[in-house]
């Protein structure tokens, strides 16, 4: 999606005229500022962190700042230079931004019930796969090479299955592994017959149409991934960290859930457990992203 | 048909789908289209009206499309996104020249997708140019159903490149973990794929004369070969379910009588839920009567571009679903309530049709484009429409009179209603909206609501419209030009200069609101009991009319059950909040299948082995089917 802006592209937002009802924070005299990762239009998530921040505002008692990255390598960055101080994005940007600069994760999204998800291998029905090793010499798409349900997960499943060495070795193995820029891409392209399999989110496949959904399957599941996070950067005043944590767990109240579709829709939130990283914190050290 | 937008998760991902055929029961939500696709498909769409809604067209260029997640319209997007100019596609709209139009915005957007594909190739980091990539794609868009189906394989070949284009990008990684180098000679390569095609087919000098405009490729149109590209609707429009789901009062389900002991009224529940009764472009759409009359009730957020004016309103005589039936006037009515209508004829907003029967004919042959109907599926059709009861309301009387659950107002304002005025001819508001009678008088009347269509025509009367369940039915007036019930009490006050004083409009209006409230307007859903559930339980119902159809060998009304059903059945399971249980329901719907596919081949055994496997998994799988 076509938006043309600085590395970082700040947001001035409501936070200036809200009206706070919260306590001021005497520790942090200037603005909380929150990073985004684009998932889809970056103008409408402009709109979104607009409506999100004068909320956060509100609730916490300091002013309140989003703005959008380009990637999630930028996000980390800002955390690292100082420019963000908290940041959504998925476990294994997180687990290499916490080896990295020390991050700090705060919250974990929710999805029907449980802070975790898994990634599925998906064929079309009709495609006579069945199993793994049907797909040898077959091509396959993934999400994104940083993405775990979109190409980590999904590929340790061919490892675990002792089809690849390593993940290192998954040309051999496949005729072709592209990378198709994200889960709807993966899945399209893997339903429109481009490819034999595509490796992605256990919900993906409800990307795809109605008629596209009763047409694919899926052949293999990975252990459960935790869900995305919301992280800090290290060193930001303990007492802003637990206001914003508050505050966000207040999203799951039946009177504020409707603003959960500002960020990114999940369910609800939890608290993290950082221990619940350390199967991520596994696979990257497997794939030779952490040492 | 029951249908509800998929779950947050999805909604916060964008899926490229485009509103398009084969039948559809249960239409997938739309990715957003960048502005300057939107208005290009827009374009097409609105190019292919008659008489050619040229305001509307440069409007499409002008404005965000309804709906749009972009602030801005295509134009003011060029303007900071691109350096292609649109001043030739402007002078062609101005000229009013329909070819040059298509010609110039075909250009236009063929150059955009090869100006973001300069931009990866160029790009210094995977970021941007996964950026551009991403957009080069999206505006790719705008061509692709009219490649795929004119082209299949330069289709193949194009969805390969992209994704052979987007994987040489590269990553970034984060903090340098994980990064993989771009391969800028793959990606050229692979940009070459499309930017060839796009020359040969999109970027050319002179484009054929086009009689209906689409996006199929140059070459393929040079040939001379017909094909068929899926009717789609264009970027705004909403074919989506109420939110929420309005409550559907059955006259026979009020009683506590079962409709699969109604084998007729249950086969015309179908019907009214089938596309297959249209012709295209409404049967390829998913287009069915319950799309506009969804639970017997208005769907207030019904829009098509060029044939709606506002939401929950539609011009069904223009130029779109049935040429042949185009009256050439822009005049797209306010849908109305189906409730109570085997009180409410003669039918149609001027009741022009006294007979319901020629008024369902008239809309499937002559509006929608449809075959002649078999008396079979008229008789069932009127059958389960005459079941559609008012939603029941405390507050009033079966006879029109408020009961002591009224508010004070309204009861105030029920005097007003009953007294005569000079300037109405000395008659009441309940002269014509008569209490007893279901607040109508099965008459069409001039009240001056309507602009007249030419000098000394007397063309203005209108049906009185009943006030029971009004609440619900926003806007009102034939053409949706009244916004509110407080809004009809202005006008009538002002228009027929009644003189009422400002309480006693207060007063009139809260009358209205009592007469037109409802106990239980929506229907009720939690976590087991979901849409899903509702409409598994009404295609099942649907389906058990095979037990009358079946020993009767009537095989067209078993195969336009079964093609309506089993699709249906399969469209909707991707609503299901139990995603477990999807596959099961995709199997019970290719049992139904099955018993089309054996009615086909003229093998009734097998079709009722079938249908009795069907019976058999459906009670075992309900319990799960939410």
């Amino acid at each position: 999606m076509a938006i043309h802006m600085n590395r970082r592209t700040m947001l001035a937002l409501a936070a200036a005229g809200a009206v706070s009802l919260a306590t001021p924070l005497a520790a942090q005299d200037t603005a909380l500022r929150l990073a985004f990762i684009p998932q889809e239009n970056p103008e409408k998530l402009l709109g979104d962190i607009e409506a999100i921040s004068g909320w956060l505002a509100s609730e916490i008692g300091v002013p309140v700042e989003g703005f959008v990255t380009i990637d999630h390598a930028a996000a980390v960055e800002a955390l690292r230079n100082g420019d963000a101080d908290i940041s959504f994005m998925g476990a294994l940007p997180f687990v290499l931004a916490e080896a990295e600069i020390g991050a700090v994760p705060l919250l974990s999204e929710v999805y029907r019930d449980a802070p975790s998800y898994t990634g599925r291998i998906f064929v079309r029905r009709d495609s006579g796969i069945g199993a793994l090793a049907d797909l040898r010499g077959r091509d396959i798409a993934f999400a994104d090479p940083i993405s775990e349900s979109g190409y980590l997960y999904p590929l340790a499943e061919f490892v675990e299955a002792r089809l690849i060495d390593g993940p290192g070795a998954a040309e051999a193995f496949f005729g072709r592994v592209f990378f198709a820029g994200g889960y709807q891409q993966a899945m399209q392209a893997m339903a429109e017959g481009l490819v034999d399999a595509a490796g992605a989110s256990q919900y993906a496949d409800l990307l795809l149409t109605p008629q596209q959904q009763a047409q694919v399957t899926w052949i293999a599941e990975s252990p459960p991934i935790p869900s995305h996070v919301v992280i800090a950067r290290p060193g930001l005043d303990a007492e802003v960290q637990d206001r914003f944590t508050n505050a966000m767990l207040r999203l799951n109240e039946p009177e504020n859930r409707d603003k959960l579709r500002y960020l990114y829709g999940p369910d609800g939130y939890v608290r993290a457990d950082p221990a619940a990283y350390d199967g991520v914190r596994d696979m990257a050290r497997r794939y030779g992203l952490l040492e | 048909m029951i249908q509800k937008f998929l779950g947050a998760f999805i909604v916060a991902l964008a899926s490229a789908l485009v509103l398009s055929g084969p039948v559809a029961a249960t239409p997938a939500k739309e990715a957003p289209w960048l502005p300057e696709a939107a208005a290009y498909r827009l374009t097409l769409f609105l190019g292919n009206l008659e008489p050619l809604p040229w305001d509307d067209v440069g409007t499409a260029w002008a404005e965000p499309y309804r709906g749009s997640e972009f602030s801005v319209g295509a134009l003011a997007w060029l303007d900071g996104n691109s350096d292609i100019g649109p001043a030739p596609l402007l002078d062609a709209i101005t000229r009013e020249d329909r070819q040059a139009v298509f010609a110039e915005a075909t250009r236009l957007i063929a150059r955009r997708i090869d100006e973001e594909l300069d931009r990866a190739v160029m790009a210094d980091d995977p970021a941007r140019a996964q950026q551009a990539v991403r957009t080069a794609r999206e505006l790719y868009r705008s061509f692709a159903d009219g490649i795929a189906a004119a082209d299949p394989d330069a289709s193949r070949r194009i969805g390969l490149a992209w994704l052979e284009l987007n994987s040489s990008t590269g990553s970034a990684g984060v903090l340098g973990a994980g990064a993989t180098p771009a391969s800028r000679k793959t990606m050229e390569a692979a940009r070459e794929v499309i930017s060839l095609y796009l020359a040969e087919n999109y970027l050319v000098d002179d484009f054929a004369p086009r009689r209906t405009l689409s996006a199929l490729p140059e070459t393929v149109v040079l040939s001379g070969r017909t094909i068929e590209v899926p009717p789609s609707l264009p970027p705004g429009s909403d074919i989506f379910d109420q939110d929420p789901l309005p409550r559907l009062v059955l006259n026979f389900e009020e009683q506590g009588i079962d409709e699969t002991d109604l084998p007729l009224v249950a086969y015309g529940d179908m019907l009214f839920d089938s596309a297959q009764i249209f012709g295209n472009p409404a049967q390829g759409l998913g287009v069915a009567c319950s799309t506009c009359h969804n639970r017997s009730d208005v769907n207030q957020r019904l829009f098509i571009p060029g044939a709606s004016h506002q939401p929950g309103a539609i011009d069904v005589d223009g130029a779109f679903f049935n040429p042949i039936f185009n009256d050439r006037r822009d005049d797209p009515i306010d849908i109305p309530s189906l409730r109570g209508l085997r009180f409410t004829g003669p039918y149609g907003r001027d009741g022009r049709f006294a007979s319901l029967r020629d008024f369902t004919r008239n809309v499937i042959v002559n509006e929608f484009g449809g075959d002649e109907p078999t008396p079979f599926m008229l008789d069932a059709l009127l059958a389960y429409m005459l079941e559609f009861d008012f939603l029941p309301n405390s507050m009033l009387t079966p006879d029109g009179q408020l009961t002591e659950a009224a508010p004070e107002a309204a009861q105030r304002g029920e005097a007003i209603f009953n007294t005569p005025f000079a300037a109405l001819g000395d008659r009441s508001c309940s002269s014509c909206h008569v209490p007893d009678t279901n607040f109508l008088d099965r008459q069409a009347h001039d009240i001056g609501s309507v602009a007249l269509a030419y000098d000394g025509a007397r063309t203005g009367a209108m049906d009185t419209p009943t006030l029971l369940g009004t609440v619900y039915t926003a806007p009102y007036f034939h053409d949706g030009s009244l916004p509110t019930l407080a809004a009809v009490v202005d006008w009538f006050d002002e228009s027929k200069s009644l003189g009422l004083t400002g309480a006693e409009r207060a007063d009139l209006t809260a009358y209205l609101e009592t007469v037109g409230a409802a106990d239980e307007p929506y229907e009720a859903f939690d976590a087991e009991n979901t849409a899903f559930r509702l409409a598994f339980s009404e295609l099942t119902t649907f389906a058990s009319t095979l037990d009358t159809l079946l020993p009767q060998r009537d095989a067209k009304h078993i195969l336009l059950l079964t093609d309506t059903v089993a699709a249906d059945l399969s469209a909707d399971a991707s609503t299901m909040s139990n995603l477990a249980a999807r596959p099961e329901v995709y199997a019970l719907a290719q049992r139904l299948a099955e018993v089309g596919d054996a009615v086909r081949t003229d093998d009734w055994v097998a079709a009722e082995t079938s249908w009795t496997a069907f019976k058999s998994e459906a009670d075992a799988i309900e319990e799960r089917a939410f």
